[in-house]
């Protein structure tokens, strides 16, 4: 969400989320297991998007180098040409379109071997479909990123990434460096579902489910300082799914 | 060096050297009897054969009287044939009459007849001095006494030389036996040493391991045989309990998997709020389901853990970020928070399941103190980096201490509490797959959880002194933002 205008980011209302105003996203689905993808597939479809779902890898291979998608939903473990294979072929034929990797396999190895192959997330079984559609989002919408921007900004809310500097309403706000690339990500990601897991990784990078919600103790911290001195809230938390930052309407 | 020292002190060299005891004590004892029969036999015949010659002189006294005597005394005495015989022959008055002596020895030890005595008084005889055992006796009638003797010098020498081999022999026998001992432990030990590095490896996690058989059917190739059936049947035990558990965790988890989604679904088509609420707290139970099959999986895995994923870590930045991760979680619930983190302590692992076990530490520690303060400390004891997490919690008592480090155990005041009973199983998993020591021990009040790491996977790499990135992840978000913006 770097550079977004504030009207846009306005327009990503949550319930439903894939529509933008270029129209519905169109994913590729590619899993093998019927009702898995049965699920994903009418989730998705509710959620706004147009679904194409490839039950093997060769039809999922065929589908991804034909046909324009947005973003793609990768089983790794499929018949015909896995999901590896098949996300290195893609990338071969010079297409840059997201995929996001479903598996069972949720080892840091796998995981790894996933992005070396061309993915851009990985998401391990069992996933809950709100983790799925906020990931996808943010793939979605990183597409759209402009090149490397210092200044973020998100309604009155305004980081400088060079001087370390963070100014709601004129005002500075100082933050821990934990605190500052948290924000970041959320800024980055502004007007999107950002969930505990996609923090967990992307800020702390770590990899694993930390037995309490220690996530949520520092999104209250950071609240002490960006919301709580204000009088609109900016940082918002989506009850199943995660924590938002959106300008106040 | 240690090699020998090894060998000195294992069992079958302490066998050896006690048997070596017991047999150079019966060969010392057979020993002394040979000597005592043998030197008393050739006493017992020295003896024999001067009371024989004194009976040929009584017989020569009562045929021709003292001339008679004194005839058979000189050819007795006579050097020609005669060279170990010691004989004297004195009247009343002590004047030798015939013999190859002169005085009648003075100094002496005199038990009745018989007499022991050295002199330098030998006319004749080869050797000048002798030590001499003689019969001596007193004819009452003519008042003649008569001394008959032998030199036992070469009787003592022959006493002396069989002592000597005997002691030697002796000697020879002990050290053979340990020198057998020590070859003898030595093949032994090598193979019951192969024996155990087999079990070791094994027990690392190596199962395809096996403990070699050599093609003598002795007893050791057969208790390897039996190691080996043995570990046939661990291995297929594992392998199936594998298997169980992964299918189990995989046809459990699917179903799950699709109740969760189902509800998320039905989620969105409902709109009054009490169902909402009910749904939701479907939907947590599943999660924590979900959640506790997850951390079984991932305990199973790290338990398996192969180290072909170690690469070197700064505890310090791995300690740092975990602390950072979880120091809000302290302070939001009151307690202090002190860290103490020594700098320049690098080891090999995998810093994913390292990050966890430190942070399964410190959630535990924190979730089970309700005031006082959680310490964090990484420090080097006894040249090994340890980690050392106390709290001031209840603590665990210490028959527990070893229970709480199983699966899904609970003690029975915190089954109130959340969590899976499989933070501290996760712990003793990684700590089982780095080759941790994993102590709990009490802190007066509260717990104290010690990881200390073997010297061995330390690694001193000057080129990691300074800032070594703790994470095996390549690159971090904004980064890959940055070239994903790049491509696109």
């Amino acid at each position: 969400m770097i550079g977004l205008s504030q009207p846009e980011s306005e327009l990503a209302a949550s319930d439903n989320r894939a529509k933008r105003t270029d129209g519905p996203m169109r994913v590729l689905v590619i899993e093998d297991d019927r009702e898995a993808a049965e699920f994903l597939t009418k989730g998705l479809r509710e959620s706004g998007y147009i679904v194409d779902h490839a039950a093997d890898g060769r039809e999922g291979l065929f589908l991804a180098l034909s046909e324009p998608y947005d973003v793609m939903v990768v089983d790794r473990m499929l018949p015909g040409p896995d999901g590896l294979s098949i996300v290195e072929s893609v990338r071969k034929s010079n297409i840059a379109t997201p995929v996001l990797f479903l598996s069972a396999l949720g080892e840091v190895e796998d995981r790894v071997a996933g992005l070396k192959a061309g993915g851009d997330d990985y998401l391990a079984k069992p996933f809950a479909f709100s983790e799925l559609l906020a990931r996808l989002e943010a793939l979605l919408r990183r597409t759209g990123t402009p090149p490397e921007n210092t200044q973020l900004k998100v309604g009155d809310l305004e980081m400088d990434l060079l001087a370390r500097k963070v100014i709601r309403q004129g005002k500075r706000v100082y933050l821990h460096p934990r605190e500052f690339r948290l924000l970041e990500y959320l800024m980055r990601h502004a007007g999107q579902v950002v969930t505990r897991t996609m923090l967990l990784e992307n800020v702390w990078e770590y990899h694993f489910d930390p037995q309490t919600n220690v996530i949520d103790v520092h999104i209250s911290r950071l609240r002490q300082k960006i919301d709580k001195p204000f009088d609109k809230p900016i940082l918002h938390t989506v009850r199943g799914a995660g924590y938002k930052l959106e300008p106040a309407a | 060096m240690q090699r020998v020292a090894r060998i000195f002190s294992s069992f079958t060299f302490r066998l050896a050297v006690v048997y070596t005891l017991i047999f150079g004590l019966s060969v010392g004892g057979l020993f002394y009897f040979v000597f005592w029969a043998t030197a008393g036999f050739a006493e017992q015949q020295m003896e024999a054969a001067i009371e024989a010659e004194v009976v040929t002189f009584q017989e020569s006294l009562a045929r021709a009287g003292v001339q008679g005597l004194i005839m058979a005394v000189n050819r007795r005495a006579d050097p020609n044939t005669n060279r170990d015989g010691v004989y004297l022959l004195v009247d009343r008055a002590g004047a030798p009459l015939a013999g190859n002596m002169r005085v009648w020895p003075q100094r002496g030890v005199t038990d009745d007849i018989w007499i022991n005595f050295s002199t330098s008084d030998n006319r004749g005889a080869t050797p000048a001095t002798a030590d001499v055992r003689a019969l001596q006796l007193m004819d009452p009638e003519s008042g003649v006494r008569l001394l008959v003797g032998r030199d036992v010098r070469a009787a003592r020498v022959f006493r002396e030389r069989l002592r000597d081999s005997l002691n030697v022999g002796l000697a020879i026998t002990v050290a053979l036996g340990l020198l057998g001992g020590f070859i003898f432990s030595r093949t032994i030990m090598g193979r019951v040493e192969s024996i155990t590095r087999t079990c070791r490896s094994i027990m690392s996690g190596d199962l395809s391991k096996r403990v070699p058989v050599s093609r003598r059917n002795d007893e050791l190739s057969r208790l390897s045989v039996s190691i080996n059936s043995m570990l046939d049947q661990i291995e297929r035990l594992m392998r199936g309990m594998q298997q169980v558990s992964e299918s189990v965790a995989h046809d459990l988890r699917t179903p799950l998997t699709r109740l969760r989604s189902r509800l998320e679904n039905s989620l969105r088509h409902v709109d009054d709020p009490t169902q909402r609420s009910a749904i939701e707290g479907a939907l947590e139970d599943a999660d924590s389901l979900l959640a506790t099959f997850a951390a079984l999986l991932r305990v199973a895995r790290a338990e398996a853990g192969t180290q072909r994923n170690f690469v070197d870590i700064d505890l310090h930045t791995l300690a740092e970020e975990v602390a950072d991760l979880y120091g809000p979680l302290a302070e939001e619930k009151g307690l202090g928070f002190v860290t103490r983190f020594e700098q320049g302590l690098f080891v090999k692992g995998d810093p994913n399941l390292l990050a966890q076990a430190f942070a399964n530490l410190i959630d535990n520690a924190i979730k089970y103190t309700d005031n006082g303060a959680v310490t964090v400390v990484l420090t080097r004891q006894k040249g090994q980096p340890t980690v050392i997490v106390c709290d001031t919690g209840p603590g665990i008592p210490d028959e527990y201490k070893d229970k709480v480090l199983e699966r899904l155990f609970r003690l029975e005041q915190s089954r109130t509490s959340p969590g899976s009973g499989l933070g501290l199983a996760l712990v003793a998993a990684v700590a089982k797959s780095h080759g941790l020591e994993l102590k709990l021990e009490d802190n007066v009040p509260g717990l104290k959880v010690l990881l200390r790491f073997p010297l061995g996977v330390v690694s001193q790499d000057p080129k990691l002194l300074g800032a070594a990135p703790a994470k095996s992840l390549p690159a971090p978000e904004k980064d890959r933002d940055g070239a994903e913006a790049a491509a696109a």
